[in-house]
């Protein structure tokens, strides 16, 4: 394997163009394979990083029988009596499916990094509840997924549905030296930062290291939640729940001891804040730190199978890169240069690290979605009510298909993130005899296809139109009466691995034609052809062609990216 | 104990043995120890383990009361505590259980409930990552493992899995075709790894489970594509196979399992949910080994009881999780007892760790050491294994309580391992050998679950918890073994069931140690 992270030089083919959209986006259109193919590898990721919108369209009110329908909710002031939280809240997940579907025609990374940092800092919906802190909290994930990683750690420490969901709200000075609540000291240093362990197996700290921490981390509230009138929620620092003796730390940290300052300097709003800055470098410096990232965002982005030597040759240096000071910004732990690095790599693209992932429910489902070039709703005000009913509609059945397939959407089962990014097996954790058939059945859907609301105006159909897609006009490389280059057409860039030619042959073979001669569908095709809007004609043609795309959509090889 | 051990020691020792006078019985082959040992192994290969993970890390002290101690545990806990006279007494009374499990105090009512006080191992881990991996695979500590320790067993007990034809070498290389372990849910756990793949497969609902597989893919072509992407396909290929070959023996199974009077479940209860289809495809056939349930909620770090003091501290999210526990279990049993498959099963509940013995000041507790473990089933033979942990109400013992005041964490008595072995030996029948490998060469003291009688397990004082397997000094009610090799020294009177002694007995002077016989 090449382990090196030197820029790959060759001009990307439509399967590495196609490699690197699947990985840093939720899946590539045709379309946009093209336009990556032939790119340099460096400035394929660079045109990820570009075409980020950093200010989307908030989101708006999906409830078709309020007067407030379509319209913006985030900012205004909130209303008790309206009693919409649970809605509210709720909403983010249609809107945030519908902008990982739609990458409005320039695909980006953003919404894959947001993803990555979401299930790095989980918070949940569920657990947070309070609507606008919920999207104070994604708004902030998603602006900092590519900025510096030190700011991303500081902000979230005093983010309030952070301070919600890990308890700091109920962390006060507690007695004999305790802290009263250390769920966020534990966390910061186990899953945010530091990593419990090394590569080796070794303990990065201490317990009583957690308990220091929990310590500087006392005197922080939310506010505002639930608080008619405001239109945002805070947090606020009380002095008297803060613990100001000194902490200390183990030779893990350098033997560090935070003190409370006796007085607030500059740049400062209290003595706790200046702890936590403490805090944060002493973290900052664990030399376990870097590593831990990079090893994160390795797994997420390139290959969850990390052998001694990619720790050595890929992750090693790739941290030490992170914790140098970036030449562009003159700081360090900058989060940008290191994915750039990484997803332009010759390792990246080396072959061992293609369909080395088995796809997310986002990816699969997002992906299919992406792949077949389905419509995705825009909210339309000239048509509200019927737009906001397909744009709501589409979002749901993807959001209920994640779910069922173990990865709601902003709402993981612990505070460790989705099993599949952390669990031994790793992105194995996505399958098993269940998740097969629920896999089955959505591909399946597929091709039966569906109508996102009936009876309304546009009409929107989810279904793959096999006839179309091989109805193409004949070619010196292409002949839709060619069974064998009907095979070849649906399957191009369907599967990140290439299909064997043992296995093209059987799916032309038997799975298309069920062992009839070849010549048999030149025949079909031709008569199909010279009358098109004859039903009998058409449907022996689909009924082959649906019968293809049902099986190459339940191979194992495209649950593979 | 061993029934091969136990027949040859008791046919060398017709002879009756003198213990300080008193004749100490040695068992016939016709007494109901010898018999209900041969039953137990020759049920072995058809026995069921259910395992409940109780996700979160869950509070032992409001979980199992030490009574006998309470305004410790009052002083300890005050803003969550459950008021004395709420707490449901068990056994003798010095134990209790949360008074939202009443159904609970009833199987312990009726010999099949067992508490085991205070249970984790040593130099525990307070994430819950790695407490939870610790408790599947396992394994020390320190010490990394890829597989589950139920999956290990598994694994070495059916070959070939997951190609067919899958053999079990307990019923003399019979072909298995039904699944080995079945998790109710979407994912699979740790516990149930195998080196290569999970053992187990996971259904959410039997009814419907056939449906989703459908007809798989099954192709014909088996040609991979190269690296890590080829050891995928090869593992979702594995998985597709699985999910068709075992959708037909659920579904028998599970309309096989359908009986009338419909069984009586509590309703909005998730593990009562799971509990209900494990009764069901038990009932009807299906000779799956393992079930792996869980129920979520345990990280109680704030508001485990429900504001306002008093008896409002009996209410509240963890007192719901109890509750739901307590009423699934107790259904389990009833429903297993109807179907006459009682002695068949056998369950235990585990959490990655327990939580501190003070709370904190948001009414919550904070990540901690031991815990009780529930086993239940009719096959068992202990009620109680170790103690209530010392809290500050016992002056002869040792304090259970490590840490400085408000970080107050309860100290291990017994090694989970040690329950996990008690049911590969006596309940799965594996030799001390075999059980030792899937240990990975690691062995542990008994706990005497599912054993007529307590044993020693080491030279020391008759009055010492840590000479008996039990953990605690035998009852009167019960048998006692002094193993070979063992010295036990009588230094007060002590009454016993029974005693055989195969190592050392030394009574003090004017002391006296009362047999009642069978």
């Amino acid at each position: 394997m090449n382990y090196s992270l030197n820029a790959y030089t060759q001009p990307l083919s439509g399967a590495e163009a196609a490699h690197l959209l699947r990985r840093a986006t939720f899946g590539p259109t045709q379309t946009e394979i093209t336009n990556f193919t032939g790119l340099s590898a460096s400035t394929a990721i660079q045109n990820l990083i570009n075409n980020i919108n950093y200010i989307p369209t908030p989101p708006v009110d999906l409830n078709d029988t309020k007067t407030t329908v379509g319209q913006e909710y985030v900012n205004s002031a909130y209303d008790s009596v309206l009693a919409r939280n649970f809605e509210f809240r709720y909403y983010y997940n249609h809107w945030w499916i519908n902008m990982m579907a739609k990458q409005g025609g320039n695909p980006s990374i953003i919404d894959k990094m947001t993803l990555f940092w979401q299930n790095h800092f989980v918070t949940t919906e569920a657990a947070v509840d309070e609507y606008r802190a919920i999207y104070k909290y994604f708004m902030k994930v998603r602006s900092r997924s590519l900025e510096n990683f030190k700011d991303f750690v500081r902000d979230i420490t005093y983010d309030p549905a952070m301070l919600k969901y890990l308890n700091g709200n109920e962390n006060t000075k507690g007695t004999g030296g305790a802290a009263s609540n250390e769920n966020y000291a534990r966390e910061l240093q186990e899953l945010f930062v530091v990593g419990a362990k090394d590569f080796a197996g070794n303990s990065n700290y201490t317990e009583n290291d957690v308990k220091a921490a929990a310590r500087v981390l006392t005197g922080w509230q939310y506010t505002n939640f639930y608080t008619n009138t405001t239109t945002s929620v805070g947090n606020k620092f009380t002095l008297t729940r803060h613990d100001t003796a000194p902490k200390i730390f183990s030779a893990n940290y350098g033997s560090v001891t935070i003190n409370t300052p006796t007085s607030i300097p500059v740049g400062y709003n209290n003595v706790a804040e200046v702890e936590i800055d403490a805090l944060l470098n002493m973290l900052f410096i664990h030399p376990e730190t870097p590593k831990f990232i990079c090893r994160k965002l390795y797994r997420f982005f390139v290959n969850p199978n990390v052998t001694q030597a990619i720790e050595d040759n890929v992750i090693v240096p790739l941290a030490n890169i992170f914790k140098s000071v970036d030449a562009g910004t003159g700081r360090s732990f900058e989060i940008k240069p290191i994915i750039q690095k990484l997803l332009s790599s010759e390792h990246f693209y080396d072959v061992g690290n293609i369909g080395a992932i088995i796809k997310s429910p986002a990816e699969f489902i997002i992906g299919s979605h992406r792949f077949f070039n389905f419509p995705v709703p825009t909210i339309d005000s000239a048509n509200l009510v019927n737009s906001i009913k397909n744009y709501r509609t589409y979002a749901q059945y993807i959001y209920d298909r994640m779910s069922e397939m173990q990865m709601i959407l902003l709402d993981q089962p612990t505070v460790f993130g989705y099993d599949a990014y952390f669990q031994t097996g790793y992105s194995r954790n996505w399958i098993n005899t269940s998740q097969v058939g629920l896999r089955n059945s959505f591909t399946d859907k597929l091709i039966t296809g569906r109508t996102l609301v009936s009876g309304i105006t546009p009409l929107v159909t989810i279904k793959i139109d096999m006839v179309a897609m091989v109805d193409k006009p004949t070619t010196a490389t292409y002949n839709a009466a060619d069974a064998a280059n009907v095979v070849d057409l649906v399957t191009a860039n369907l599967m990140a691995t290439g299909l064997t030619t043992n296995q093209k042959m059987f799916l032309t073979d038997t799975i298309m034609l069920s062992l009839q001669p070849r010549t048999s569908w030149a025949n079909q095709w031709a008569t199909y052809k010279s009358a098109p809007t004859n039903t009998t004609n058409l449907n022996t043609v689909k009924s082959k062609l649906e019968g293809l795309m049902k099986y190459l959509l339940r191979m194992a090889e495209y649950s593979i990216c | 104990m061993k029934r091969r051990d136990f027949l040859a020691a008791s046919s060398s020792f017709l002879l009756p043995v003198m213990v300080g006078g008193f004749g100490v019985k040695a068992f016939g082959a016709n007494s109901p120890l010898v018999q209900s040992l041969m039953k137990t192994d020759a049920l072995a290969k058809d026995r069921v383990l259910v395992i409940i993970y109780l996700n979160g890390g869950n509070d032992g002290l409001n979980t199992v009361i030490p009574l006998d101690q309470y305004s410790m545990y009052n002083t300890l806990r005050t803003n969550i505590a459950i008021p004395q006279t709420s707490v449901l007494p068990i056994g003798d009374g010095s134990t209790g259980l949360h008074p939202s499990m009443t159904g609970l105090k009833q199987l312990h009512a009726n010999g099949k409930l067992a508490v085991v006080h205070s249970v984790s191992y040593p130099t525990p881990s307070y994430s819950h990552y790695r407490a939870t991996d610790i408790w599947m695979t396992a394994t020390d500590a320190a010490v990394q493992a890829d597989t589950g320790w139920a999956g290990r067993y598994l694994e070495d007990r059916f070959a070939n899995y997951p190609t067919p034809p899958i053999t079990d070498r307990d019923a003399t290389n019979a072909v298995m075709e039904d699944p080995l372990a079945i998790q109710i849910g979407y994912l699979t756990s740790t516990t149930l790894l195998g080196s290569n793949q999970s053992m187990a497969v996971a259904i959410n609902d039997p009814q419907t489970y056939a449906a989703l597989v459908g007809g798989g893919t099954g192709g014909l072509i088996n040609d991979l594509p190269c690296c890590d992407a080829g050891d995928l396909v090869t593992f979702i290929r594995q998985q597709q196979a699985l999910a068709v070959s075992y959708s037909t023996e659920i579904t028998t199974a599970h309309n096989a399992g359908n009986i009338t009077p419909t069984p009586v479940y509590p309703t909005g209860n998730s593990i009562a949910d799971q509990l209900k289809i494990v009764a069901r495809l038990v009932g009807g056939g299906l000779k799956t080994k393992v079930y792996f349930l869980s129920i979520g909620g345990f990280d109680t770090h704030s508001t485990q009881v429900q504001a306002g003091g008093g008896t409002n501290n009996n209410l509240g999210g963890h007192a719901t999780l109890l509750g739901k526990l307590s009423a699934g279990i107790k259904a389990f049993q009833d429903d297993l007892q109807a179907r006459g498959i009682e002695d068949k099963v056998a369950g235990f509940t585990f959490s990655e760790f327990g939580r501190r013995a003070n709370s904190n000041s948001s009414a919550g507790t904070d990540h901690g050491v031991a815990a009780p473990m529930f086993v239940f089933g009719s096959s068992i033979k202990r009620q109680s294994v170790g103690r209530n942990p010392n809290i500050g109400g016992y002056s002869l013992l040792p304090t259970d309580l490590n840490g400085s005041v408000g970080n107050q964490d309860l100290k291990m008595q017994i090694d989970f391992r040690r329950i996990y072995w008690d049911i590969l030996t006596d309940w799965f029948g594996r030799s001390k050998t075999d059980a030792t490998s899937l240990f990975l060469n690691k062995t542990f003291d008994t706990v005497s679950l599912f054993t007529d009688e307590v044993c020693t397990i080491k030279t020391g004082s008759w009055h010492d918890e840590k000479t008996w397997s039990c953990g605690r000094v035998p009852f009167i009610s019960e048998n006692a073994r002094i193993c070979a090799g063992h010295t036990v020294t009588l230094s007060a009177n002590a009454s016993v069931k029974n005693l055989q002694n195969y190592g050392n007995l030394i009574m003090g002077t004017g002391v006296n140690l009362s047999v009642k016989g069978v």
